[in-house]
């Protein structure tokens, strides 16, 4: 019996956009601390936030169908507290309002009380924590089914989340951009985590019990999804990004890393971190198969 | 119902008030409590009514639940022998037809540009009879014909209009079914079939049947007791169906090779004295003229030709001679040789003997030859049948061999291409691409200077007619009772349980009533359906009315009794091992090997069909739920070996080609340990080439373009196996 | 109150698919929606094979998944072990669908809600006994009963042949299985 992804691009999309706009959060309040000069990257921070989760939520009501022709039944999502969705909602409802009013004060030119950007950021962190812990909990398919997979998910949003916030810099602030200079090098470690993380990963699904978890693994690295996890996910999502910044971050002159040039380079490589965080929501979801009763899956 | 049973009501009153408490607050709005509303609405007002399937050919009867005039719910009847309180997934998927979007709802007339146009009954009428008188004033009523699938009602109007209108070519789909079979059995023991009387035997073999695949409930239900009584059950087919869950063995064979099975386990009976030869002298003739006939079908001979080790086949004989007389070769039906090689009808012939060898006629757990029941003489003369046609149907002397009842459809096929017949009717029959190569008989159908199709949806052969007569679904129409054999005869009837969806459609009944008035012999039309049913029923005692009350009535003072000496309606009036009309129509006189099919080359497999447990024919493909079975398990792909499989590179799904001279096409595969190697099976339901049918269209590959158009000498069926294709992975 | 469960004999399932349609049929449901799917097995390797069909439909878990992850309360336990679909509650998530191990759970392409076998609780009607699929199965492969009560057919069954969930001890569901 052949078997259809359960979820598919839409609620990548949402997954994605939910955990960048955590990332988002965390970034601002992060460079709030380390450079709180820094104050229009602060603001991409606090906006991208709350925009990017309210499309993502959309998104997601969208393609709940049944409740999307009939809306008030979402007003019954805080019903099953046993439900990590429910706990998803509490999360992303208080990050969204948080968030809002985060980015409201410092449009409206307004002191953000440091204990909000601490509140708004820890949800965040719930938030983009909760995208994994969504699909974790789920024992149909191994390669969800772990502890590994929330921690990725977690991973990947804030390393998104900064590039996102990095992205906007260097078009809008290049100058700011330039000053960035501790927050950029915590960025450049995510994808590191991230490589680790993935190769965990894909060696514990293997593993699992059922026969499933080695045709998921096989799915990503040799299967369907081969090209888009190597080439799209691997390369241009953390080797590339990787490589670059090391160039940029380590071994250029300061002259170059501060050009133009520089920039474009830097923009070209957040956006591979970009198109990595979203191929890789939509490589799990899709390779995911269910676990083996009688016969496996195609 | 149980004790312990929920009923809808306690249920849902149950849900309610905990969905109350859990929703407070969310009242006003309305839209969740729709859940259950459809449940609610309407009167609630349910009728019951006794009716009989569709699906297949079986026709089972079961009751019909219809509330508020949607047909909600399909239970077999007990008392019905076919059902015996089931339906198959056929006959509860099959029932969505009269809701299917792609009807036929106006009578449709081609034009100039080929493209059909609504047109009234009226028109339609007086244009078909004007056709239809022109073409007997200038060639004769021979000139015409007709192709049916029998059905209850049917089989009486399709025969009495062409017989009214003086023409003896009426034919059904027997020449792409169970025509070999059923002719060649009659030469032997004077009759077309038996039961064999599986729960209750030591051993019985199916060959190429499969009780699980095509599926008639009561069948099933036999095969299972026999399972479970401890019955040695032997499934000979190069698959391994799903018959074979309740089989002992399973018996690959080389596919067209069953006559040589069948042979060679005749002849190691005779050689080794474990026939019954009581039985066989007091009964038969020509015995000695086959046991010297068959001398050489060695188990050795046979393992060359059928792949069967030959101690197998000794220790299959053997097994059987021990269970004797309470067991039998089951005859089959249309699956190894209804209508498949050039050796079906010899094979069907040499089954028969081969059970005389046993001496199971009529014993526990063998063969029984039963008896059915039919309508009396009809006084009113208003029912007289038209007059004799003194013509010879078109195929019986060429065929001389094939059933009377049923006729060479495929030769029909052949005479409009030679221009023998000039109009043909069709009625519930997609020939065109069901009985032979569709492009052959597209070809020929085209010669036709009248073509007359009557369905319920556009059938291929449909696409083909000048005039397509829309037809009520058998839901929405009464028909003829059924008067049917076996164990215990008995009388079914099927019953209108829906209005008529589409008002412009009409039953065949009134159809072929208004029909014969346009081409002039309205006269032997001259009653309705009722009238004819309450008099045919009250011939054994029954009313129209007390039938409909309980759908199926039973005959058991008529039942098959054990043990009564069998009598064999042959010239001779015993089992007939040879057979002076198999000689005369250029046949040895008693069954010997004839090759099946022409040779098969290199790079080449034996092609082979059969039906699947959702499917009957071309006529459920557009069944949106059955369709879905087969799309979900990928049930329209071929079949091949794994042993093929890997020589060929090919994996579990692949997208491959099969083609041969006549036809190429490409489709996923699937990879089985199930087949013989050598062999590629293709379902046969698939492949639809009309657009009308939305949801069969253009899905899966359709066997008979694979098969070239050949009949089979003297028994006239169509050799639908007698073809072989090449397998390759695309692109390779 | 009684604690429903089935016994499916896979022994004598010939994967004809008319529980499926049967359900399909008496519980009105769309042609693309059905609460019956199929495992197909081949065992042995040609000639020596045979074939083994499993019907899967939702197991009644105790241990429900899909009860655990839905966020609506849609998904929920009712009376007598069934586990149900408040059709009023989904808002078409799939959360459950994904959760539940075997696949079983349907999205009804009309109304954007799941649904899944309701031991026919909703269809039950006079004429028809409860479980359109026992009553469809052309070889009595299903038993249907509670599996509380030491004597119905079904324990009995349970006892007689060994039968066990398809998963094991994975949500304590309370379909059983003759393989």
């Amino acid at each position: 019996m052949t078997f259809e992804p359960i979820w598919g691009s839409i609620i990548a999309w949402y997954l994605f956009l939910a955990g960048l706009g955590g990332g988002a959060y965390v970034s601002a309040a992060i460079i709030r601390w380390r450079h709180p000069e820094a104050v229009h990257a602060i603001r991409y921070g606090r906006v991208i936030a709350p925009v990017v989760v309210i499309i993502g939520l959309c998104l997601l009501m969208l393609d709940a169908t049944a409740g999307f022709h009939h809306p008030l039944r979402f007003a019954l999502l805080l019903t099953n507290f046993g439900s990590v969705m429910t706990w998803g909602v509490v999360f992303l409802g208080a990050f969204t309002v948080l968030s809002l009013i985060g980015a409201g004060l410092d449009l409206a030119k307004r002191n953000v009380p440091m204990w909000l950007d601490i509140v708004a950021a820890v949800f965040g962190v719930c938030v983009a924590v909760y995208t994994g812990c969504l699909l974790g909990v789920c024992k149909t398919f191994p390669l969800w089914n772990n502890a590994l997979l929330p921690i990725l998910f977690l991973v990947s949003a804030m390393s998104t989340g900064m590039a996102a916030v990095l992205c906007v810099t260097i078009l809008r602030a290049p100058a700011e951009f330039d000053r960035l200079v501790a927050f950029k090098k915590l960025h450049y470690v995510f994808p590191i985590v991230e490589i680790v993380l993935v190769a965990a990963l894909l060696f514990v699904t293997a593993f699992s019990a059922s026969p499933s978890g080695l045709e998921s693994v096989m799915k990503l690295v040799a299967g369907d999804c081969a090209l888009a996890f190597w080439f799209l996910f691997i390369l241009v999502g953390l080797v590339l990004p990787t490589a670059v910044e090391t160039w940029l971050l380590f071994l250029s002159s300061k002259e170059f890393e501060e050009s133009r040039s520089a920039h474009m380079i830097g923009l070209a490589s957040d956006v591979g971190v970009l198109v990595g965080g979203f191929v890789l929501r939509l490589l799990v979801l899709i390779a995911a198969m269910p676990l083996t009763l009688v016969t496996p899956w195609y | 119902m149980s004790e312990n049973a929920i009923t809808r009501r306690s249920f849902l009153a149950g849900s309610a008030g905990v969905a109350a408490v859990a929703a407070a607050g969310f009242t006003g709005f309305g839209a969740w409590q729709q859940a259950h509303a459809d449940e609610e609405a309407g009167t609630g007002r349910t009728d019951a009514v006794h009716t009989l399937c569709n699906a297949c050919s079986s026709k089972c009867g079961y009751t019909a639940y219809v509330v508020d005039g949607k047909l909600t719910k399909l239970i077999g009847d007990e008392n019905n022998p076919n059902a015996e309180g089931h339906l198959c997934a056929r006959g509860y998927g099959y029932s969505q037809i009269a809701y299917s979007k792609d009807r036929l709802t106006d009578p449709l007339k081609k034009n100039a540009q080929g493209k059909f146009e609504a047109i009234t009954w009226d028109q339609a009428y007086a244009e078909i009879g004007e056709k239809v008188k022109a073409i007997i004033a200038e060639n004769g009523p021979e000139a015409i014909g007709l192709v049916q699938d029998p059905r209850p009602s049917g089989s009486y109007y399709c025969n009495r209009f062409i017989a009214a209108l003086g023409s003896p070519n009426t034919y059904t789909h027997g020449a792409a079914c169970n025509l070999s079979k059923a002719s060649g059995i009659t030469q032997a023991i004077g009759t077309g079939d038996w039961v064999s009387d599986v729960a209750n035997s030591q051993m019985t073999m199916f060959i190429g049947r499969s009780y699980c695949d095509g599926i008639r409930p009561s069948q099933v239900a036999a095969l299972e007791r026999a399972h479970e009584n401890g019955a040695y059950i032997v499934m000979v087919d190069p698959r391994c169906n799903n018959s074979t869950v309740f089989a002992d063995e399973w018996v690959p064979i080389t596919p067209g090779t069953d006559l040589a099975l069948v042979l060679a386990m005749s002849n190691v009976l005779i050689k080794n004295h474990l026939y019954d030869a009581e039985f066989v002298a007091a009964n038969s003739v020509g015995f000695d003229d086959w046991a010297v006939a068959i001398e050489g079908c060695t188990p050795a001979w046979a393992e060359q030709l059928t792949g069967i080790p030959a101690n197998t086949i000794e220790s299959l004989a053997a097994r059987f001679a021990e269970a004797a007389p309470a067991a039998s070769i089951e005859p089959s039906w249309r699956g190894a040789y209804g209508c498949a090689y050039a050796n079906s009808g010899e094979t069907a012939r040499a089954v028969a003997l081969f059970n005389t060898l046993l001496g199971c006629w009529n014993q526990p757990g063998g063969a029984l030859l039963t008896s059915g029941i039919s309508a009396g003489k009809l006084d009113d003369p208003r029912f007289a049948a038209p007059p004799k046609v003194e013509a010879k149907k078109l195929g019986s002397e060429e065929y001389p061999l094939a059933s009377a009842s049923m006729g060479s459809a495929v030769y029909a096929g052949e005479m409009a291409k030679t221009g023998a017949l000039k109009g043909m009717f069709f009625y519930y029959s997609n020939m065109a691409v069901g009985y032979s190569n569709p492009a052959y008989l597209a070809d020929a159908l085209s010669n036709l200077e009248l073509m007359v199709v009557c369905d319920v949806q556009m059938s291929e052969t449909a696409m083909l007619a000048d005039y397509v007569l829309p037809e009520t679904s058998y839901l929405e129409r009464s028909e003829l009772p059924e008067f049917g054999g076996g164990r215990v005869p008995y009388v079914a009837l099927r019953s209108q349980v829906l209005d008529v969806i589409h008002p412009n459609t009409r039953s065949c009944d009134q159809i072929f009533t208004e029909l014969a008035e346009a081409c002039g012999v309205g006269e032997y039309f001259q009653f309705t359906q009722d009238e004819l049913a309450e008099a045919q029923l009250n011939t054994v005692g029954l009313t129209l009315e007390g039938l409909r009350q309980v759908g199926t009535v039973q005959f058991p003072d008529k039942a098959f009794v054990y043990g009564k000496q069998p009598t064999f309606n042959t010239p001779a009036k015993k089992v007939q091992f040879t057979s002076e009309a198999c000689a005369k129509a250029g046949l040895s006189p008693c069954p010997v090997w004839i090759e099946p099919q022409d040779p098969v080359g290199e790079g080449e497999y034996r092609l082979v069909g059969g039906k699947q447990a959702i499917m009957t024919h071309t006529q459920t493909a557009n069944v949106p739920e059955l369709m879905n079975i087969a799309e979900e398990y990928g049930l329209m792909r071929p079949w091949i070996s794994v042993a093929d499989a890997e020589a060929l590179g090919i994996k579990d799904n692949d997208e491959i080609v099969v083609e041969n001279d006549l036809h190429s096409g490409t489709s996923k595969v699937r990879v089985t340990e199930r087949i013989s190697p050598g062999v590629v099976y293709l379902p046969s339901h698939y492949g639809c080439t009309s657009p009308e049918q939305h949801t069969a269209y253009g899905k899966g590959l359709r066997i008979m373009d694979y098969v070239p158009f050949h009949i089979e000498p003297a028994y006239g069926s169509t050799m639908s196996q007698n073809t072989t294709v090449r397998i390759k992975k695309v692109g390779a | 109150m009684a604690n429903y469960g089935m016994l499916i004999n896979t022994k004598k399932c010939i994967g004809c698919y008319a529980c499926r349609t049967a359900c399909q049929r008496q519980n009105n449901l769309l042609p693309d929606e059905a609460f019956i799917r199929f495992e197909e097995r081949e065992v042995g390797t040609y000639p020596s094979v045979r074939v083994e069909h499993v019907p899967l439909q939702c197991m009644h878990c105790e241990d429900a998944p899909c009860v655990s992850v839905c966020p609506t309360g849609a998904a929920k336990y009712g009376t007598d072990g069934i586990v149900e679909v408040d059709q009023g509650r989904c808002i078409g998530c799939l959360y459950c669908v994904a959760a539940c191990p075997y696949q079983v759970r349907v999205r009804n392409s009309e109304t954007g809600a799941v649904d899944k076998c309701r031991f026919c609780t909703v269809a039950a009607q006079d004429g028809t006994k409860m479980c359109s699929c026992v009553e469809a199965c052309l070889t009595g492969c299903r038993i249907f009963g509670d599996l509380d009560d030491p004597d119905s057919e079904i324990s009995k069954a349970i006892a007689e042949t060994g039968a066990t969930p398809i998963a094991g001890d994975l949500t304590k569901a309370k379909i059983y299985y003759v393989r």
